[in-house]
């Protein structure tokens, strides 16, 4: 049963893997890479607390948390890509952690997922949806966004480079890089923000499993919270015979430190079938079978608890809005073509990444925010013209979307949603600034009649003479802020042109 | 023309001694410049080349061959912002013929490159009539010296193009918000690496330094449909014409001087060509060379 169980988590993380390069340009393998995203119970309810709609995509999640209730926690024992990574990593940390003397890790910090699954779901009964932070499918899949696959994609980068360098056997080395490219290698490296903040927040993660193992799937993980409570009722149990001899290896080598002192009674919204008591026991006394009720299934919050939990998510929503927003900065917060409205796309929005992955392999304006819309902003996509444009025949962020934060647009509609406005810098532009010709922005302007037209006019040199000189100038209402103005400006440094956020009715509605 | 009998006689008649006084000629007299009018993309392109002195004259057994043609924009070809992915293939089957050690295709794009290689057609119909289609690795740019260049002395290339024994440039006419149209010079950029949009800022000479580094062997200009206005990428199909036009030349200058005036634009007007005539790239009178001129209905 422990192998069968190790070969499902290596078959699910790698199938995760593999749906996430499906997140690229042209994306039409029909495999949904926001599977896992949407098989997430947490993600599902929360989201669709806070947005108060059903979200159709999010139904895989529900049926997940419907499955727990007969199966128990199935999902985190045997799916979860971060538990199976946690499972990973304490391997190499359990060697630390076993020059301790042997007995059972304290059981003190195990209320602390209630806490935060309480508070995370009373957030989002006021419309102040924080899930994304904590849930662990949106968060593995954050961090394999923003360091995972830029780092693999260097060091694949790198190696082609060295292949390509004697100039022998380029042919070979060529070709092999196209197959690369055509299943999975972007064709230039993937840079992103934020990158430092998540890998630290993830060696966090993993770091605490010196302390015990899977500590954040037993004390903080909200997903595991949840799944715990509709796990009481599971009807596979866990039943020890009078085999028994009290050992208590099973006790201190279960993930989840769920086995009592009795040995024989283990906490059922605690388990999460990993096998591993069986597996370990010398006697050969621990079966799983039907309905055997020996198990405890209370669940480790105390009513105090509860009520701390509430009113900290109610303060916490206090502070996120008692905090100024900077006109200035929420101009720079380009939301991807599609997003909702500001308030309802933060409702939805889990911070997983899915849009900047695939937006990477197209335009590659996609990035994840800091604080630009306040500190709930944080990870959110935005725009940043300099670094990467929308691509104007692309509506691929929407099809990703496992909550629909953005909108899965049809081509055409897409070509006609706003995501901002492009504006002159008259003292960079340089026909403005120093009467040369340029155009470069209204080169590349997609749209039809182009958003940028420009005007010729003669103008005096220093000299005495004229010249004339080609003056560009933004059509407000025919600009959709694509940005590829922005990005292609050839001003070094600051550009001549800039895209802000929507509109100026719209940038400041998502400040007041 | 209405078509009687007598009309009918007279063409085939003229036709046939055309035909016959052309085959007389191909043996001594090549022309410099063959245009092909009214045929399909892929037809022009095989009676053009034909015409300018058959695919042997430029590619000979063993040799490598690179087609540059203009892949720069995710649009589908009905939008006239690339160059025609069957007159792209055609050229590729008869290099292919010819006995061509390797043909590519490839172009540093302005748009994302898998989105403009897929769309443009270019990819499918180029790999279909067995080319490789290559996309550019960043680091495989080498800076070349150009000792005539004005305001350019080095510029980075593509290997690949500094490799070919063969380049066949492939341009399509466009218009062009900057350098009003864009032809041959304007297309050698995509062998370019660098900040290219550098290049923008005193245009007419910079793009003939950067043609000095790079000879095609054979310009064929593609000219089924044109892109009028809000040019080079376009978009909107009321600003394209069907002109069904192709023109082969192995004089550089003169191809564009000819090919501009498909936009309706004065070639003396164009800078370029006269700085480009200057230094001996080639003429932009058209008199001075032999043309060739075939419809095709």
């Amino acid at each position: 049963m422990r192998t069968a169980r190790r070969l499902f988590q290596v078959f699910f993380l790698l199938f995760f893997f593999f749906l996430f390069f499906q997140a690229r340009y042209p994306y039409e393998t029909g495999l949904p890479s926001d599977l896992f995203l949407r098989a997430s119970p947490l993600v599902a309810i929360a989201t669709m607390i806070s947005a108060r709609a059903f979200i159709a995509t999010m139904v895989v999640g529900l049926i997940v948390l419907l499955l727990t209730i007969p199966l128990g926690r199935v999902f985190c024992g045997w799916i979860c890509p971060l538990g199976t990574t946690l499972d990973a990593s304490d391997r190499f940390l359990i060697k630390e952690r076993r020059k301790k003397p042997r007995q059972r890790d304290t059981l003190h910090f195990r209320s602390y997922k209630f806490v935060l699954l309480v508070f995370l779901l009373v957030s989002a009964v006021f419309s102040t949806q924080l899930v994304g932070y904590f849930d662990p499918i949106a968060l593995f899949t954050r961090v394999t966004t923003l360091v995972f696959f830029p780092v693999l994609i260097f060091i694949i980068h790198a190696a082609f480079d060295i292949g390509f360098s004697p100039g022998v056997l380029e042919d070979q080395v060529y070709s092999l890089y196209n197959t690369a490219q055509e299943s999975f290698l972007p064709l230039s490296q993937p840079a992103f923000y934020q990158v430092l903040i998540t890998l630290l927040l993830f060696s966090g993660i993993l770091a605490l499993g010196f302390f015990q193992k899977r500590f954040w799937c037993r004390n903080l993980c909200p997903l595991g919270a949840l799944l715990g409570i509709f796990s009481k009722y599971r009807i596979v149990k866990r039943y020890v015979s009078s085999d028994c001899t009290s050992c208590s290896i099973c006790q201190r080598e279960c993930k989840m430190n769920a086995i009592e002192d009795d040995y024989s009674i283990n906490n059922t919204v605690e388990c999460i079938e990993c096998d591993t008591c069986q597996h370990v026991c010398k006697p050969d006394a621990i079966s799983y079978t039907f309905g055997s009720n020996r198990g405890k299934n209370e669940i480790d919050l105390s009513r105090r608890k509860f009520v701390l939990a509430s009113v900290a998510g109610l303060g916490g929503i206090g502070v996120l809005n008692a905090m100024a927003r900077d006109r200035n900065r929420a101009g720079n917060a380009i939301r991807p073509p599609g997003a909702l409205e500001e308030d309802e796309f933060l409702d939805r929005c889990i911070r997983c990444q899915e849009c900047v992955k695939i937006c990477n392999s197209t335009g590659g304006c996609l990035q994840p925010a800091l604080t630009q819309k306040g500190l709930e902003s944080l990870w959110t996509p935005i725009s940043i013209p300099r670094l990467g444009y929308c691509e104007y025949n692309c509506n691929l962020c929407g099809q990703v979307c496992p909550t629909g934060a953005i909108e899965n647009l049809d081509i055409e509609e897409k070509k006609n949603a706003k995501m901002g406005t492009a504006y002159f810098d008259k003292s960079r532009c340089i026909p403005w600034y120093s009467h040369n010709d340029c155009l470069v922005c209204e080169e590349h302007c997609p749209v039809s009649d182009k958003a940028i037209k420009f005007d010729i006019q003669e103008v005096k040199t220093f000299d005495g003479s004229v010249k004339k000189v080609k003056f560009p100038y933004v059509i407000e209402d025919t600009c959709i802020g694509c940005g590829i103005c922005e990005n292609k400006c050839p001003v070094v440094g600051k550009p001549g042109i800039f895209v802000t956020a929507a509109t100026e009715t719209a940038a400041s509605e998502s400040i007041y | 023309m209405n078509i009687n009998r007598r009309n009918f006689i007279r063409t085939t008649v003229a036709g046939a001694a055309g035909i016959g006084t052309a085959s007389l000629f191909a043996q001594n007299e090549i022309p410099d410049m063959v245009i092909v009018k009214n045929g399909s993309p892929a037809e022009m392109v095989r009676r053009a080349v034909e015409n300018i002195g058959g695919i042997e004259r430029f590619v000979k057994k063993g040799q490598k061959v690179l087609i540059k043609p203009n892949i720069g924009w995710d649009r589908v070809p009905e939008q006239a912002a690339n160059t025609n992915p069957e007159a792209v293939a055609e050229m590729v089957k008869l290099c292919t013929n010819a006995g061509a050690d390797w043909v590519r295709v490839l172009d540093r794009t302005c748009n994302q490159a898998r989105r403009c290689y897929r769309r443009s057609g270019i990819e499918e119909a180029a790999k279909g009539a067995g080319a490789e289609v290559r996309h550019i690795v960043d680091s495989r740019f080498k800076d070349v010296d150009i000792p005539g260049g004005e305001m350019i002395q080095s510029w980075p290339f593509y290997k690949d193009a500094l490799d070919a024994d063969v380049l066949i440039n492939m341009p399509i006419v466009k218009h062009h918000s900057i350098s009003r149209v864009t032809l041959g010079f304007k297309n050698m950029m995509g062998i370019l690496g660098g900040d290219r949009g550098a290049i923008h800022r005193n245009f007419m000479t910079k793009i003939v330094d950067i043609n000095m580094a790079v000879k095609p062997t054979l310009t064929l200009i593609d000219a089924y449909r044109v892109l009028l206005r809000n040019g080079p990428s376009g978009g909107n199909l009321a600003d394209v014409v069907t002109k069904k036009e192709c023109i082969a030349a192995t004089d550089r200058v003169a191809a564009d001087a000819y090919a501009i005036t498909l936009l309706d634009v004065d070639p003396n007007q164009m800078e370029y060509l006269k700085i480009a005539q200057d230094r001996g790239l080639g003429t932009m009178d058209l008199s001075k060379i032999k043309v060739k001129t075939i419809n095709m209905t």
